[in-house]
């Protein structure tokens, strides 16, 4: 299972040649089954603190229900986000259909989520030397847009090429490249946000567990009250 | 021998050998910094002491890099530098060799201060001023390592800087949780403070709104 991700981040699924081609041949299954792991493996890290802070059932349910969300988290992005990355495709006249598209996405997300895997081992050690609610907030969110930057600069290299129009003009490419550059960002702002609405991973320890928290505030301004909490006095 | 071609990067361990001499890296760096350690501990003037420093000290540079090393391996490789991730790992293992041989070599100087006597707060700088000098032979010898690399293909650098901050980042803390080090007069010997499992930069924060006068 680690070899198809292996391969992946070694760029063997992504030959520009290949996607010029149209073609995109990832394991689908393999891959997937992949990122539910690592996600899983990540959101084990971020439910710990709850564990350690609220010991018990609400502890243990919230280790589980990070362990599931985690994954969701991208799978839910990757569903919202997807219909505007094939238009843009489509628009360029790329030679990337939806399927392709939509496995090239799965790829920037397995990426994103073997690098949050990575980082579990420092957040977890993070975890169990400290109580400060806060910090490991704003630990996690720095991991997240660390691994979300890697995740999405895989994309920036491997997209350009494939959605280059055949024969496209030079203000044509660096029409598609702006367009792409603007996706990136849609990208970015919901994946922050639906990370704030499928909240609590971590798991406030003054509070009961619940899977879901009531929808208020969004999550620049959670970001800086952490800061603040942390920093800030 | 080994400590002469470890610190000159060469025969088994210069740049570019075919393989890593892991056996001989691992016990050069445990040997070396368990010795740094054993003399950091004698301040103290207690055995229990010079015992738990001495296996504190590989214990907290050695977990450091076991804690980032995964996250080493996925950068590099999502940074398309995974053919060369041998290559990078040699200079990581060597250079934390470096860094023991150095904190060995400063040992004597650390037992010389102690013997001048020194407070509690003198021997604390001093083995400060050893970790930064040994993390800058450390850094010697990685960036021999890495300078190939980089030349070869500047997306080396993110990863080399991603390896630096992310090891400072845990090995700060790993150092805060493993207190005491040296042995404060004040306080009976034990191999982790009740109140290791704290964070070190909320604590630091916390300090500098005292000092501020928040």
């Amino acid at each position: 299972m680690f070899g198809s991700i292996d391969s992946l981040l070694r760029g063997r699924y992504t030959d520009p040649d290949r996607l010029r081609e149209g073609r995109v041949e990832l394991p689908i299954v393999s891959l997937t089954c992949t990122c539910l792991l690592l996600g899983g493996l990540y959101g084990a890290s971020m439910g710990l603190y709850s564990a350690l802070a609220r010991p018990g059932m609400d502890g243990g349910m919230q280790v589980i229900a990070s362990v599931i969300k985690v994954p969701l988290l991208f799978l839910a992005t990757l569903m919202v986000t997807f219909p505007s990355l094939y238009v843009v495709s489509a628009l360029a006249r790329s030679r990337l259909r939806g399927p392709e598209i939509l496995r090239l996405l799965l790829a920037a997300i397995a990426v994103n989520l073997a690098l949050l895997a990575s980082l579990a081992p420092v957040a977890a050690f993070f975890t169990l030397s400290t109580d400060s609610y806060p910090f490991i907030k704003l630990l996690h969110i720095l991991f997240f847009v660390a691994s979300g930057a890697v995740g999405l600069n895989f994309l920036r290299r491997t997209l350009p090429g494939v959605l280059e129009p055949a024969g496209g003009t030079e203000v044509q490419v660096d029409r598609t490249g702006a367009v792409f550059r603007v996706w990136i960002g849609i990208y970015g702002v919901v994946g922050a946000q639906m990370g704030w609405i499928m909240r609590p991973f971590v798991g406030d320890p003054d509070q009961s567990f619940s899977w879901f928290r009531p929808r208020d505030s969004n999550f620049v301004m959670a970001f800086f009250e952490a800061l603040t909490g942390t920093f800030g006095g | 021998m080994i400590v002469s071609e470890v610190l000159r990067s060469q025969g088994r361990f210069s740049v570019g050998a075919p393989r890593i001499p892991w056996l001989a890296l691992v016990a050069t760096f445990t040997a070396a910094t368990l010795v740094y350690g054993l003399v950091m501990g004698t301040w103290s003037g207690r055995s229990t002491q010079v015992l738990y420093s001495g296996l504190k000290a590989p214990l907290l540079l050695g977990g450091t890099t076991l804690i980032c090393l995964p996250n080493f391996y996925v950068l590099g490789a999502a940074l398309g530098l995974r053919d060369d991730l041998e290559a990078a790992l040699r200079g990581i293992v060597t250079a934390q060799a470096t860094v023991g041989l150095a904190l060995a070599a400063a040992a004597p100087l650390t037992g010389f201060v102690y013997l001048s006597g020194c407070g509690y707060a003198g021997a604390t700088l001093s083995n400060g001023v050893a970790f930064l000098a040994a993390t800058l032979a450390g850094q010697w010898t990685l960036a021999r390592h890495y300078r190939p690399l980089i030349e070869g293909n500047p997306r080396h650098r993110v990863a080399l800087v991603a390896w630096v901050m992310l090891y400072q980042f845990v090995a700060i803390q790993l150092a805060w949780s493993l207190r005491p080090f040296i042995g404060d007069p004040g306080v009976a010997t034990t191999f982790l403070r009740p109140e290791s499992w704290t964070n070190a930069y909320v604590d630091a924060a916390e300090a500098m709104r005292l000092v501020l006068g928040r």
